[in-house]
């Protein structure tokens, strides 16, 4: 009886110690935050897009020309270095929108830090201010953005309204650096090209240390400790051993199953439903998808002609090149510094500031290079050059 | 599902089973799983082969051209399958044990969590256009080319494509990479009558579903029980990093993964049980690497270099492996390495680079900053759960049980061949950004994850030594050898 009272305080101590150490909380610090400021949303003024006070909350339901929404408050100088968690709760807010975290700090006026923060989902969401870069000084003015989740939603259909409720601030407290390791460990990830390559390293800045080693770590040490509190026999230690680590696989599991669901809910929310044009559609980079449909469309009128694409994005002007098949097209970088194009070749220049169309020299410069060309189509950002040899 | 589509689904998985039971005709235990999980993946890739064979001069009607060829394929294959299993004696069916209640329960809710993210995965796959950068920036481009222009025309290097050498040909980042799953793709969106993606990418789901497979009936072959069977199964469909490839589908990692773990398995059951069938399967699904990811060749080439050490008798094998190591370390020293790799070229390897003909050259170098990036993949991101935690603890505990087999043994040296060469690559060359990044090291890895999860099923069941004189796990295994 003593020693399982003596083994279960010690299992506690050990992922207190565990816990702490993940949270980076130290023992000093209070259970409680001794300081909190709390914002109600309809503090905040709508710097961008259009929202409205539903009581203490703010309705935000539409968003600005550039596709993002954005709500701050003025705060009398508040001491970055006096909170150290920052807390948010938002109601209905969907999955295809991203959040950050805006502020603006005394010394910098000018400059609006920001940082991606977790999917708010329902109920408090905790961010360790600590790990957030630039978060010193004095604090002027703090805010949030929502916006199409990058590389994932297409941003047509990325708005949904949704209710801003509170965010507050908390001095440092065990409380806060455990609800913001909360956040980390079992908040949703939304997919991210990434994905396919890894899982764990993510867009949002602040991130907390892994689950994982810390994990495994509390297993060992609640194992070692059961051992000797309790004079397991080494079959016991093994079995034991054995039934802890197929407990923790399961947690592990659990927590990625549950993740899966919630990047799955965002494909449904985006997709299901639909005919697959429309699907196809709804590619998160639609600009390019139009552009090419424009190439297409141009390049069906004309003989075939090998064409080379540049663009400042390697992603774009790739995607351009896939989404204008079957022509037949090749990055221009690829081609430079091998022979030159035939004369028949095209160039296709997509959101390029690099590579210019020179009118003076009726050239196409970019990369220390320069094309003898004469514009032939033009659509938007999208410019066809035909080329003619050495300017 | 149109009748085409159907046809498309139900040819290829008919050829696959029909292959497979062509060549090994033995009963064993999980045979039924084994059967339909190579089943599923020889389909795909004959698939792809009659299609590279039939419909080149008319891919936008990739089904109709090639079918007929899969079809007779199906019913020869059928034929002899058939034959072969009227010869074989008749084999009393074993029956099974009856499992305690919580060893039911425990299965059914594995059962129930994988068929829960196959189906998250299916639905992700047939709502969402391609996604991952690779899928359509280097292995969908081909196919949708051919499939839209109507007709195959060749991939070449930039310079040629210059050239216009041949005149219609296309060129790309991946224009050296090879066209298996190009032409199966070829096939299913002429199944499909247009270039819809999800259909296209709707192999990934069943080649999930076949690994899985396959392994639950090799594994079960290969002397675990129905519940270590389905355990392990659940491990490795539980793995998150195989899950996202099945979900976003498009990469070859998949691929390469699930034919070098059936390979390795078939391999395994030839060591064990000298089945000739299974040498067969495993000399197949080992020379189709290089048609999916030019890793292959590598992968190929480290299985072969396994197998023929294996092959050795064992008093000679040290001296055989050290001469030949040696004579390899002397040559890359003196720089006159050079090796033919299917895909690769003339692979030249000296002291200060490697040469890859269609890659470029890798410097050679230690990149300490990539020990990092390793450690976060393996032991801290969720790529794995806890696979790389688990594998060396059961490696330690399990040692002479890994000694005491020559098929663990094998497998072991095989894994470690291959966790140098990742070593290598990413510690060694300029590669090491890629692992510093995270971009690349755990789909190569990935590689290796279903016959790392093999080797600890194998260990984690052997008979513990101590015990051997008790009932053995493997007493109906030696039987069949």
């Amino acid at each position: 009886m003593i020693r399982g009272f003596g083994c279960a305080l010690a299992l506690a101590l050990i992922w207190l110690l565990v816990l702490g150490c993940a949270a980076q909380v130290q023992w000093r610090t209070p259970l409680r935050p001794e300081q909190r400021l709390t914002f109600d949303a309809s503090q905040f003024r709508v710097v961008m897009g259009a929202a409205s006070e539903d009581g203490g909350s703010l309705r935000v339901g539409a968003v600005g020309e550039d596709g993002s929404a954005l709500q701050t408050v003025p705060v009398a100088r508040l001491r970055a270095a006096d909170f150290a968690s920052l807390r948010y709760r938002f109601d209905g807010f969907p999955r295809t929108l991203e959040l950050s975290f805006v502020f603006r700090r005394a010394d910098a006026p000018d400059d609006v830090q920001a940082v991606t923060v977790p999917w708010p989902g329902d109920g408090w969401r905790s961010v360790d201010l600590g790990k957030v870069p630039g978060w010193q000084g004095e604090i002027t003015e703090l805010g949030f953005a929502e916006y199409a989740t990058p590389q994932i939603a297409p941003e047509s259909s990325a708005f949904r309204p949704f209710r801003f409720d509170r965010a507050e601030l908390w001095s440092p407290s065990w409380r806060g650096s455990l609800a913001a390791l909360y956040t980390s460990w079992f908040g949703y990830t939304p997919w991210a090209l990434l994905s396919i390559s890894a899982l764990g390293p993510q867009r949002e800045v602040a991130q907390a240390a892994a689950l994982q080693p810390f994990l495994v770590l509390g297993g060992v040490l609640s194992l070692l400790a059961a051992a000797l509190i309790l004079r397991w026999s080494r079959a016991q230690v093994r079995r034991r051993a054995l039934v802890a680590a197929v407990a923790l696989w399961v947690l592990l599991d659990l927590i990625w199953l549950e993740d899966l669901r919630a990047k799955h809910q965002l494909t449904e929310h985006v997709y299901a439903g639909k005919t697959w044009s429309e699907r196809a559609a709804l590619v998160p980079d639609q600009d390019v998808r139009l552009a090419a449909e424009q190439l297409r469309g141009y390049f069906a009128t004309q003989p075939p002609h090998q064409l080379l694409v540049v663009s400042d994005s390697k992603f774009v002007f790739l995607r351009l090149i896939y989404q204008m098949l079957p022509l037949n097209a090749a990055p221009l970088e690829q081609a430079l510094g091998l022979r030159w194009p035939r004369r028949d070749a095209r160039f296709v220049v997509f959101q390029s500031s690099q590579w210019r169309y020179d009118e003076k020299r009726g050239a196409l410069t970019g990369a220390g290079r320069a094309f003898g060309v004469e514009p032939v189509f033009e659509a938007g950002d999208v410019h066809v050059y035909k080329f003619r040899g050495a300017p | 599902m149109s009748g085409a589509l159907l046809l498309a689904w139900a040819l290829p998985f008919a050829s696959g089973v029909a292959a497979y039971c062509a060549v090994d005709a033995r009963a064993a235990p999980g045979r039924s799983a084994a059967l339909a999980g190579y089943g599923i993946v020889f389909g795909l890739l004959l698939a792809s082969v009659a299609s590279a064979l039939r419909a080149r001069a008319n891919t936008a009607h990739a089904l109709s051209a090639a079918a007929p060829a899969l079809l007779l394929f199906a019913l020869l294959a059928g034929s002899a399958a058939w034959w072969r299993i009227r010869r074989r004696d008749a084999v009393a069916p074993v029956p099974h044990a009856k499992l305690e209640k919580w060893k039911t329960v425990l299965i059914i809710a594995a059962l129930f969590s994988l068929a829960w993210r196959g189906w998250l995965a299916l639905r992700e796959v047939l709502l969402r256009p391609t996604y991952p950068w690779d899928a359509w920036d280097a292995w969908a481009v081909k196919s949708k080319t051919w499939f839209l222009l109507g007709h195959y025309a060749p991939f070449v290097s930039a310079r040629d494509w210059l050239a216009q050498h041949p005149p219609d040909a296309y060129t790309g980042p991946a224009w050296s990479y090879p066209s298996a799953l190009a032409w199966m793709q070829v096939w299913f969106a002429s199944a499909a009558g247009d270039w819809i993606e999800p259909l296209v990418n709707l192999p990934w789901i069943a080649l999930w579903v076949g690994l899985l497979l396959a392994h639950y009936g090799q594994w079960r072959a290969l002397g675990l029980s129905r519940p270590q069977a389905v355990g392990f199964v659940y491990l490795l469909g539980s793995l998150p990093l195989l899950a996202v490839h099945a979900a976003l589908a498009g990469y070859a990692d998949l691929w390469v993964a699930t034919l070098l773990g059936l390979a390795l398995l078939a391999w395994l059951r030839w060591i064990e049980q000298r089945d000739r069938g299974q040498l067969l399967i495993a000399a197949l699904c080992a020379c189709a690497l290089p048609l999916l990811k030019l890793e292959g060749t590598i992968w190929l080439l480290l299985l072969a270099a396994v197998a023929g050490y294996g092959a050795l008798p064992r008093r000679r094998r040290k001296m055989v492996a050290a001469v030949i190591v040696l004579a390899l370390v002397a040559m890359a020293l003196i720089g006159k390495l050079l090796l033919p790799l299917y895909g690769l070229g003339w692979v030249s390897v000296g002291t200060q680079s490697i040469d890859v003909p269609v890659l470029g050259r890798l410097p050679i170098g230690w990149h300490p900053g990539a020990v990092g990036g390793l450690f976060s993949s393996l032991f801290a991101q969720s790529n794995w759960h806890l696979l790389w935690w688990l594998t060396p603890v059961l490696v330690v505990w399990r040692w002479r049980a890994l000694r005491a087999r020559e098929a663990t043994r094998l497998l072991a040296l095989f894994l470690c061949a291959g966790f140098g060469f990742l070593a290598f690559l990413f510690l060694g060359t300029d590669a090491a950004r890629w692992a510093e990044s995270f971009t690349a090291f755990n789909r190569l890895l990935m590689h290796v994850v279903p016959a790392t999860v093999t080797l600890c099923a194998l260990l984690y069941c052997a008979p513990h030594p101590a015990r051997r004189g008790r009932a053995s796990a493997y007493a109906p295994l030696h039987a069949q050898a």
